[in-house]
């Protein structure tokens, strides 16, 4: 069988196999079954060595430790002081509930690289209290989840963190790179809650007073310090991005356990059982996903797929529009890191040919897929939102899609001005720039 | 049978929230050893940080094939039918199966392989974490071969003795 054959064989039987409700991990894992019996040089026992390969990354420990953060952050109430704070900031613009929701994912973003827990977390407090105020059930839903999307952008990431680590970028780097568009994509949503406010009248709060800020902001001091020592550690090379996470991790028991005194012993293995179980869903995707990627580039894939898109690759910009396209593409229908585990690696020589900028390579991929976040039929934030405002995605589709123009607007900046995206990372780390 | 199919699965979550309590140790311990004069380098701290992962990723994966809570994609509407229903589950099983089945004849081989090395590092025998694969895949099949029965039941009988 030629190249092509195979990469259809492979690519038909993920796509029939994802349409019966086959979950994706093993739907990956199934396609290369039968690519492993039919060449000789290849056996099936490749599936579980490129699994056991992958897993002995030791970056990917940073996503369980991430996801148990953003938890212990959640239960321990660490959150709620949060979404005060946010009140106190921005609770007196119009649509005041709304731009605290997109200001607190913009913190949580800061702590945690987590958007399905920030979903979880905010979508958990907010969405009640906004359906309570009159807002929209649509809307409400619509913006928790997008704005969760921000917990990828805005470092630490998870998804910085797994590109980083499979593409040997300078993880300090993607995260300095993170800090603009994240803050962008913020504002673009507040600018969406202030026309929805002032079209359908929803209510703000009265402004709160200096004081009533110092005592907000006073509550949450220690939380606010957390994005220092994970971000600050990481940037500043004092730890690597897996140490990063148990910081986060042991930094937010403490001030959970110890200082707030909000979570109880009893509750913690709950939390911690929790996370293991969400975590070890994405990372057994992961396995498979890479098995997946390695049985394509094994048949030189990437290379066909950029001698076949080479004449549309003519700069930087066309580059990542393409880029871009693909993971939005992808995005609907399977998870983050496995997307970028497979079609990073096939993207790369494009990426390589007009000589993009690796950081800004990775800058639009980690934007375009956490955008997959909330697009259906697959998008997790959405999913999770929905289930807490109960309503169907159907039912939130119109809002998504108006608040995903405004992002997508920003994920075209980002595309278009790679300087703009490179001057933080230049200016505080011009050695890995 | 079915009790003790649960008193397993039960085994395998407390086994879950202990594993991912002991990660957490050896990554500090790295950073401690760093910055501190407390605590030499312990050299063991990767290679343990490896072991607990790799258990939890497939212990982890295997609680999720038993609670159905792996990711799947609604391209088609739900069934709706107690038949139908069942029709979809059997057809999703059997691709899992198809990834068990090379876990078990593919990771007995894989697990030997293991226990023909040992770690430079730590002295110990790599079957530790080269069965893991092995294992998951014979819980796998348990845990298929039991539903699938109630799946067919409900298949053959009609549809009004469903769970």
């Amino acid at each position: 069988m030629t190249p092509n054959e195979i990469a259809g064989l492979m690519l038909g039987i993920f796509a029939v196999l994802i349409v019966v409700r086959v979950p994706v991990a093993f739907a990956l894992g199934v396609a290369c079954v039968p690519v492993f019996f039919l060449d000789d040089r290849l056996s099936p026992v490749l599936l579980i060595t490129e699994m056991h390969k992958s897993y002995n990354s030791f970056v990917l420990l940073a996503v369980p430790f991430f996801i148990l953060a953003a938890n212990l952050m959640n239960s321990s109430g660490i959150t709620q002081r949060l979404v005060e704070l946010s009140r106190a900031m921005v609770g007196h613009f119009r649509g005041g509930l709304g731009h605290v929701g997109v200001v607190v994912s913009m913190i949580f973003a800061g702590i945690s690289g987590s958007s399905t827990a920030e979903a979880a977390g905010i979508g958990s407090l907010l969405i009640p209290a906004m359906k309570k105020q009159g807002y929209d059930s649509s809307f409400t839903v619509a913006l928790i989840a997008c704005s969760s999307v921000i917990g990828v952008i805005i470092p630490p990431s998870i998804l910085m963190v797994v590109w980083g680590g499979i593409m040997s970028v300078s993880i300090g780097a993607l995260f300095l790179a993170g800090f603009l568009p994240g803050i962008m994509i913020g504002l673009s949503l507040m600018t969406c809650v202030y026309v929805y406010a002032r079209r359908r009248g929803y209510p703000v709060y009265t402004r709160a007073s200096i004081m009533e800020f110092l005592r907000a902001l006073g509550r949450a001091s220690f939380a606010l310090l957390a994005p220092a020592i994970v971000v600050g550690g990481v940037i500043f090379g004092v730890a690597t991005p897996t140490e990063a996470s148990v910081l986060a991790v042991l930094y937010t028991l403490v001030v959970g356990v110890l200082v707030y005194r909000s979570i109880g012993l009893r509750a913690l293995p709950g939390v911690f059982y929790e996370t293991a179980r969400l975590a070890s869903i994405s990372l057994f995707c992961i396995g498979t996903a890479s098995a997946f990627g390695w049985l394509l580039a094994f048949y030189r894939i990437p290379t066909a797929i950029m001698k076949a898109l080479a004449p549309y690759a003519t700069s930087v910009t066309a580059v990542g529009m393409i880029v871009a396209g693909v993971f939005l593409v992808v995005g609907c229908f399977i998870d983050a890191i496995p997307a970028m585990i497979i079609f990073g690696n096939l993207m790369l020589p494009l990426a390589e040919r007009v000589h993009m900028h690796p950081v800004h390579f990775a800058i639009i991929g980690v934007v375009s897929l956490a955008f997959g976040l909330v697009t259906p039929p697959y998008g997790l934030c959405l999913l999770i939102s929905c289930t807490i405002g109960q309503i169907k995605v159907v039912d939130c589709i119109r809002d998504v899609g108006i608040l995903l123009i405004a992002m997508l607007l920003m994920l075209a900046f980002v595309i278009f001005f790679p300087n703009a995206i490179l001057f933080v990372p230049r200016l505080i780390m011009p050695k890995f720039v | 049978m079915r009790r003790l199919i649960e008193a397993y699965v039960r085994l395998l979550r407390v086994l879950l929230t202990v594993l991912i309590c002991l990660l957490v140790i050896p990554v500090t311990l790295q950073i401690v050893a760093r910055y501190t004069e407390l605590i030499p380098r312990y050299i063991w701290t990767e290679e343990a940080a490896r072991f607990l992962f790799i258990w939890i990723i497939m212990i982890g994966a295997t609680i999720a094939v038993r609670e159905r809570t792996h990711f799947d994609v609604d391209v088609l509407p739900r069934p709706s039918t107690p038949r139908a229903k069942a029709v979809s589950q059997l057809i999703v099983d059997a691709a899992i199966l198809v990834i068990a089945a090379v876990f078990v004849v593919y990771g007995w081989g894989y697990a030997a392989f293991g226990y023909a090395q040992t770690s430079e590092l730590t002295g110990i025998n790599m079957l530790a974490m080269h069965v893991a694969f092995f294992l998951a895949g014979v819980t796998w099949v348990i845990f298929i071969a039991e539903r699938s029965l109630s799946a067919l039941a409900v298949i053959i009988g009609g549809g009004d003795d469903a769970e």
